[in-house]
Formats: C-alpha cells, structure tokens, sequence
C-alpha cells in the first residue's frame, strides 16, 4: 500500500516518538512500583474509579471501534451505528451484573470468580481457556489491524510495522505491569478523545454547525441515495442484525481485559462508579465518530471509497487530511499525522491490555493454581507471568506476520466476541447467581462455547472456502444467536448431570462476599 | 475474625442476617427491571433495525431518520440507567453494607463460637467436607490462612 502523503512519514514518526517516549518513560517508573503480584496484575488496586474510567475506555475503545465503525458509517452507512450502539449499552450489562461483584470475589483474573467455590484445577484450566481463546483472536486481530494502518499512514513495511507495535506492548507489560498498562491506556483515552473532538468540530464547521444537517449532506453524496439512511447495506439478513446484537451486548460482559480492570480499584464502590465513567467517555466516544463517519461520507463522497479501502478503515485518516485543508497542504498533513499517531497509542493501549490478560491466565490460574497447586512462591508467579507475556506477544506477533496483511481481520474480532460471550459470559454470569452450578457445569459450558463458536464462525459465509461462499453450512456471519444459547445450555446440563465433588467454598460465602464486599481484597498499602 | 481479609468469618451467619436479606432485595429491585428494561429497548431497536428498514429509514427531518432518532435514545438510557443506578446504590444499597460489614465485625468481637472454621484453611484440591455440625464447632484454634498468604 502507498502511503497517504509523501512527506508524511516524518511528521507521523516524530509524534509517534513523542507517545513512545512518554509511554516509556511512565514504564520505567511503573517499573519500579511493580514487585507484588497485586502490583503485577492489579496496580496494587490502587487506581480511582475516575482513573479506571479513562483506563476501561481506553482498554476498550479499539482502532476497529475509532477507525472501523468510521469506515463501516462512511461505506454502509446506519448498520456501522448498531456496532456503536451494542458496543455501548453492554456497559449496562457489565454494571448491573458483573463490576462489584467482580471487584468483591476475585484478585487477578476472572478466573477467580468463576472458580471462587468450584472444584479450583478443572474451574480454573477452564476459564483460563476461555481468556485464552478471547485474548489470542483479539490480539492478533489487533495485531494485524495495526501493521496494515501503520503500514498505510507511515509507509513502513507490514511485518515492521507489526513488529515495532508488538515490542513495545511487550515493554508495557513486562517490564511496567497493570501500573504501566493503565496509564498507557489512560493517555490514550485522552489522546483519542481529543482527536475524535478536534475532527467532529471542524466537521460541524463545515457543515454550518448544524448536526442535522449532516444526514441530508451524507446522503446527498452517497450512490445508495436514501437507502444510505436506512439499515441492511452492511447486514441485509435480519436475523444476521439480532445475532450480531446479541454478541456485542454479552461479549463485552466476557472479555477478559476489559473485566480484569475492576481489580486495580481499592473496592467494589470504585468499580461501580469507573463503569458510569467509562459509560460516559465510550458514549461520548461513539456519538463523535458516528458524527465522523457521517462526515467521511459527506466531505469526501463517492470519490473517497477506493482511497479509504476495504472496509473503510482509512475512512478517518483521509477525512482529517480533508478537513486540515487537503492532501499536499501544512494543514492536511499535520492533521492526518496526529490522527495516525492517535491511532497508534489506540492500538497499543488495547493489545497491552489483552497481554496482560493473557499472562494472568497462563500464570496466575494455569502454572500456579493447575500445575504448581498453589506451591509457588509470588516471585515464582510474576516471573513466569513475564515469561507468558513474552510468549503469548512473541506467537501472536509471529502469527500476524505469518499470515499477513491478508488475515481476515472482521473474521478474528467477531470470533473474539463470540467466545466472550458464549463461553465465558454464561459461566461466570452463572456462577454468581446459581446455587446449583457447579464444577461440570463449567468445564462443559465453557468448553461447547468455545468449540461452537469457532465451528460456526469456520461454517460462516464470510470463511467457508469456495466460490462467493454460497455452500456454507451455517447461513449467518454472527454465530451469537446460536452459540450463546449453546453456551448456556452446556453449563446447565453439565449441572444437572453431575453432582459436586469436594467444593472449594460454599455459595453463601460467594453470595456474602460478591454483595457486601466483606473479605475482599484490599488495595495494597505501602 | 477480620472483615478485612475475610478469615474465619461466618458466611452462613451474614447470609441469615435480615439486613444481608434486604441488601439482596433490594439490589434485585432495582437490577432485575432495568435489565429488563434496557434488553427490551435494545433488542426493540436491534430487530427494527433488522425488520423494518422502512420504517427506521423514515425521515423525521431532513433526512434525520427514526432509525438515527431510536440510536439517539440509547445513548440517552445508557447514561441515565448508569446514573441511577450509582444513585439508587450510595443511598439504599451502601448503607446496608455498611450495617451488615459492623454486624459481622460486632458477632465476632463479643466472642461470637459460631464461626465456622475457614475454608481457606484447607489448600486447594485437597479439600474435604467440613465434618457434620461443623459450623457449631469452636472456632479454629489458629486463624486459619488463605493459601495465598503461606507464600
């Protein structure tokens, strides 16, 4: 792909330096706070719940969010706006259901919830598969996403691209920890924030500062005419619209990054009130890039379709290029190359999220608690989860190089979302409020979430190999509506087939502790 | 026994307290509607949007249509229901936790022999039943540690 503008790359890299710099530099300070496993994997829970607002938006608020449902609005119009929409009311179901609760039963990973009272081995490998499988899709999807947009703003090649973005993640995480990986994703809430701000008012001022306005403009500008205001140009199954929407509302409730932020506050109030935060940002967030999109559609039109590429995802970039004054111009430049720099914190901040999440898994449920039994000195711990982040980084960076820029990138997202919500939204949901669940239920739920979502996804559409697709054997492109079901169903006969062995704790301590926070663990004091 | 780090302390106890009772009912109230509530207004817009294009393409002012309009309205609900509900907590739920944390602190410090011994006492994976009758059984005669704090 060429670059965007010539004389781009300077500029571009030159702000890009600036955001390593200073990422870095808080590194090295957040190395020095971090030795405990609470530091490691919590910041010491000690993050305020405004802090932790800014840090579970900028955790969440990906360049498939900023740049990929700019693109979808611009390209498809009103069906890019139900990604924002599902992406946004799932904060309620995280809210209601899981962030004090969350907070008050578990330490590190949301596998000490969901295996607060069970059978701890098999509970705990379980949930840390389902981490595992989310993370692994996600990253990699990030991953990928990353070298191709770098590779387009800077016109550096893919697999360096890919590569610098995945070293620096690592330095985030290995050497900084949660305390590192907060702030980096604070800044960049911040930073994408501002971006999204400074793009939406100099798109009113074109527009005359009437937001309605921008509808008829948009419009005008499209070849679908008033098709380009109505739903079904991206989704034209309907059952296809409800699975997605299904997928989008749940999975948030089951991403394993997203979740663990709720450890780093001092307690379950804090938490409550990080989700309202973060409710606020990523809805004020949304509303600005629907805003954007639209504008994409009505400053750059029908000629802007090739340039912004599939999917749209140049969509933004090119639009602040635009509104700086145009390709060649000071302005454009400058615009374009901030954009594409916040663009790049975006990206860093979620896959240092993901890694962090990942290393949780590997080695606080799977080395110390499946294999070490719980043996393990706290050194022992954070040393190997350095080690995991490394190795979870170094495969998913070989992978995106390995496959390329041709990876399907909406392909990995979705099946990330469908894991999260099909396997592990059901188990945990479930092993907060029922009595009755129990260690089988689990293993046997996670495990059919899981494997049916990657089967379905395998079966889709859009993946099935062959000529336009029109064989595959699952009809939709979401497997939600399917899998999630499945997912529940697995867990209850699961239940009601076995009975449990040796519980690790009962329900009422589980039931006390998630409601009232008594014995939740408390920030660390130095 | 220590609130704080939850040793020794008697679940069953707190789980029989009226005011733990109340706390639950409370939350239900308040939780179980306004999921249902912003499931319903969700899916309402999530099936429109797959079932009647025409309508959610209908112009309500040029070319802001109901479909735009109806999105508009769940940026609305998700803001307020997370508002509320911060609300609803500090002033009906937080006072109550308050009440049954002081409960459990109080049993406990005026010599309370309910307690039950620690589940934490027994490290993972080799955890046995507690015997029959054990929540009447003395408290341990060592506070018992959770697994992690042997390290």
């Amino acid at each position: 792909m060429i670059p965007l503008a010539a004389d781009l790359n300077e500029l571009a890299l030159g702000i890009f330096a600036l955001i390593v710099a200073i990422t870095l530099g808080i590194t090295y300070w957040a190395s020095k706070r971090t030795r405990s496993a609470t530091e490691f994997w919590a910041a010491g829970r000690g993050i305020t719940g405004v802090q932790n607002g800014f840090a579970i938006a900028g955790d969440y608020m990906s360049a498939a969010s900023f740049l990929g449902i700019a693109g979808l609005i611009f390209l498809f119009g009103f069906d890019g706006v139900l990604y924002a929409v599902g992406f946004l009311v799932a904060f309620l179901t995280v809210l209601f259901l899981l962030a004090e609760r969350m907070r008050n039963a578990g330490r590190y990973t949301i596998a000490d919830v969901l295996s607060f009272r069970l059978n701890q081995r098999p509970a705990r490998a379980a949930a840390a598969l389902g981490t595992l499988a989310v993370a692994a899709f996600y990253l990699i999807a990030q991953m990928v996403g990353a070298g191709v947009l770098i590779q387009a703003l800077v016109g550096i090649e893919f697999w360096l691209a890919v590569l610098v973005t995945g070293i620096f993640m690592l330095c985030y995480v290995v050497f900084g920890g949660m305390i590192a990986t907060t702030w980096v994703q604070i800044i960049k809430a911040g930073l994408l924030l501002v971006g999204t701000a400074l793009l939406t008012i100099l798109v009113l001022n074109r527009v005359g500062w009437n937001p309605l306005d921008l509808f008829a403009r948009a419009e005008g500008r499209s070849e679908d005419g008033e098709a380009y205001l109505k739903p079904g140009l991206f989704l034209p199954k309907p059952v296809d619209t409800v699975s997605l929407g299904l997928a989008l509302v749940l999975g948030t409730a089951g991403l394993p990054h997203i979740l663990m932020r709720f450890f780093t506050v001092p307690d379950a109030k804090a938490a409550r009130s990080s989700v309202v935060w973060a409710i606020f940002l990523i809805g004020a967030f949304y509303l600005m890039v629907t805003a954007l999109g639209l504008g994409a559609r009505a400053v750059l039109g029908t000629a802007g379709e090739e340039a912004a590429g599939k999917g749209g995802n140049l969509a933004a970039p090119l639009l602040a290029e635009a509104l700086g004054g145009g390709a060649g111009t000071v302005g454009g430049d400058v615009l374009l190359a901030f954009i594409a720099a916040v663009a790049f914190a975006t990206i860093l901040a979620v896959v240092a999220g993901l890694v962090i999440s990942a290393s949780g898994a590997v080695a606080h449920d799977l080395w110390s608690n499946v294999v070490r039994h719980d043996r393990d000195s706290e050194h022992e711990e954070i040393l190997v989860a350095r080690i995991a982040a490394l190795g979870v980084g170094a495969v998913a960076i070989a992978i995106a190089i390995i496959g390329g820029s041709g990876l399907n990138v909406s392909f990995m997202v979705g099946l990330a979302f469908a894991v999260a919500a099909s396997a592990n939204f059901p188990a945990l949901l479930l092993a907060l409020t029922w009595r009755r669940f129990n260690t089988t239920g689990a293993v046997t739920g996670v495990l059919v979430g899981v494997v049916s979502s990657i089967a379905l996804v395998i079966m889709s559409p859009g993946v099935w190999p062959g000529p336009d697709s029109e064989g595959s054997p699952f009809p939709l492109a979401n497997p939600g509506i399917v899998s999630i079901p499945l997912g529940f169903l697995g867990c209850w006969l699961g239940t009601v087939l076995s009975r449990e062995h040796r519980p690790h704790r009962t329900f009422q301590e589980l039931s006390v502790r998630s409601e009232t926070g008594i014995g939740a663990e408390r920030a660390a004091t130095h | 026994m220590d609130v704080t780090t939850g040793r020794s302390v008697d679940w069953e106890r707190i789980e029989r307290l009226p005011e733990f009772r109340e706390l639950v009912a409370r939350r239900r109230r308040f939780v179980v509607p306004a999921t249902a509530f912003f499931l319903i207004w969700y899916f309402g817009f999530i099936v429109l949007a797959g079932y009647a294009e025409d309508f959610m393409g209908t112009s309500i002012y040029e070319g802001f249509t109901v479909g735009y309009a109806l999105a508009l309205t769940q940026f609305v609900m998700v803001g307020s229901l997370g508002l509320w509900y911060l609300r609803y907590s500090e002033r009906h739920l937080d006072p109550l936790r308050v009440r049954i944390a002081e409960e459990a602190g109080a049993a406990t410090a005026a010599g309370d022999t309910t307690a039950a011994p620690d589940a934490h006492a027994v490290h993972e994976g080799r955890f046995d039943r507690p015997p029959p009758g054990a929540a009447e059984a003395p408290p341990a005669a060592a506070p018992a540690r959770e697994p992690e704090a042997n390290r």
